[in-house]
């Protein structure tokens, strides 16, 4: 359990919110040139590494907004959270 | 107002708590974005919604509270008429906002139940089973907070000192009337 700092409501705790996986994954401009292992490729493989990540999390039971933490998965340490289409920080 | 069986029909009372369900009582849900829509709705309400979180504001027979950057509940601060599902306020914001493509009115007057309490124990029974902290909120005189007491989801309107309204779902209201209950025998 943690608490995450909420861009626009301030600190709750987790169990409010949902993840919403990782965060910055470009949909290709043209899904049907793509083959089956490059679509299946965007669609299913994740990085899902030990260590510094970037993910989407919404306070579905808050105001329902989603934004962008970078949380460290080994430890839960929250680096940053920024806000939809603002741009990442360098950590 | 729709004809719905209404689920909670006593006023509890515990030492130090006191709950009851008020209604009817008018709830409608705004949403926009643009400038133009917050002062439609503060010109024709004659009442200016909050732009800072969890906070509220006040008009005499209106009270707004904010739910997210671009959302906010409107509810009146008296009891309405039962057999009338037609609101001044509603045909009001929707004749400025609605038809005028600045952002949504809904109602939900049936959707949501209003629960007062009050007295000194409404805090202790919310940390009963609520993960928020409310040692800022109880001081605070207006604030709101969405968040979850035992699992459902709820809207917390710090009315006054020692006083609460607290919205839920129709659906929910019964069980979480019942836990509140439970949970106000045990303080």
């Amino acid at each position: 359990m943690f608490i995450i700092n909420c861009p626009y409501c301030g600190e709750r705790e987790q169990s409010e919110f949902k993840a919403g996986g990782e965060a910055h994954i470009i949909r290709p401009k043209q899904p049907t040139e793509l083959s089956d292992d490059q679509w299946a490729e965007y669609l299913f493989m994740r990085k899902n590494i030990k260590g510094i990540q970037f993910e989407r999390w919404v306070h579905t039971h808050g105001c329902r907004k989603w934004f962008n933490v970078v949380r460290d998965t080994s430890n839960d340490d929250i680096k940053a959270i920024y806000k939809m289409g603002e741009k990442p920080p360098i950590i | 107002m729709l004809n719905y069986t209404n689920v909670i029909t006593e006023e509890k009372s515990f030492s130090g708590l006191q709950m009851k369900e008020i209604r009817p009582v008018m709830k409608l849900i705004i949403r926009g974005k643009k400038r133009e829509f917050l002062s439609a709705v503060g010109k024709s309400l004659n009442l200016l919604l909050p732009n800072e979180a969890n906070t509220s504001s006040r008009s005499e027979n209106l009270t707004a509270i904010w739910l997210s950057p671009d959302e906010w509940m409107i509810y009146s601060n008296v009891t309405i008429d039962s057999k009338n599902n037609d609101y001044e306020t509603e045909n009001l914001l929707n004749k400025s906002i609605s038809k005028k493509n600045l952002g949504a009115v809904t109602d939900v007057t049936d959707q949501f139940v209003m629960i007062n309490m009050k007295g000194d124990k409404i805090f202790d029974l919310f940390e009963t089973g609520s993960p928020f902290n409310f040692n800022d909120f109880r001081n605070k005189k207006g604030s709101v907070t969405q968040t979850i007491l035992a699992k459902i989801d709820v809207i917390i309107h710090n009315q006054n000192q020692n006083e609460v309204n607290l919205f839920v779902r129709r659906s929910f209201s019964q069980h979480l009337f019942s836990w509140m209950n439970d949970s106000a025998s045990r303080l």
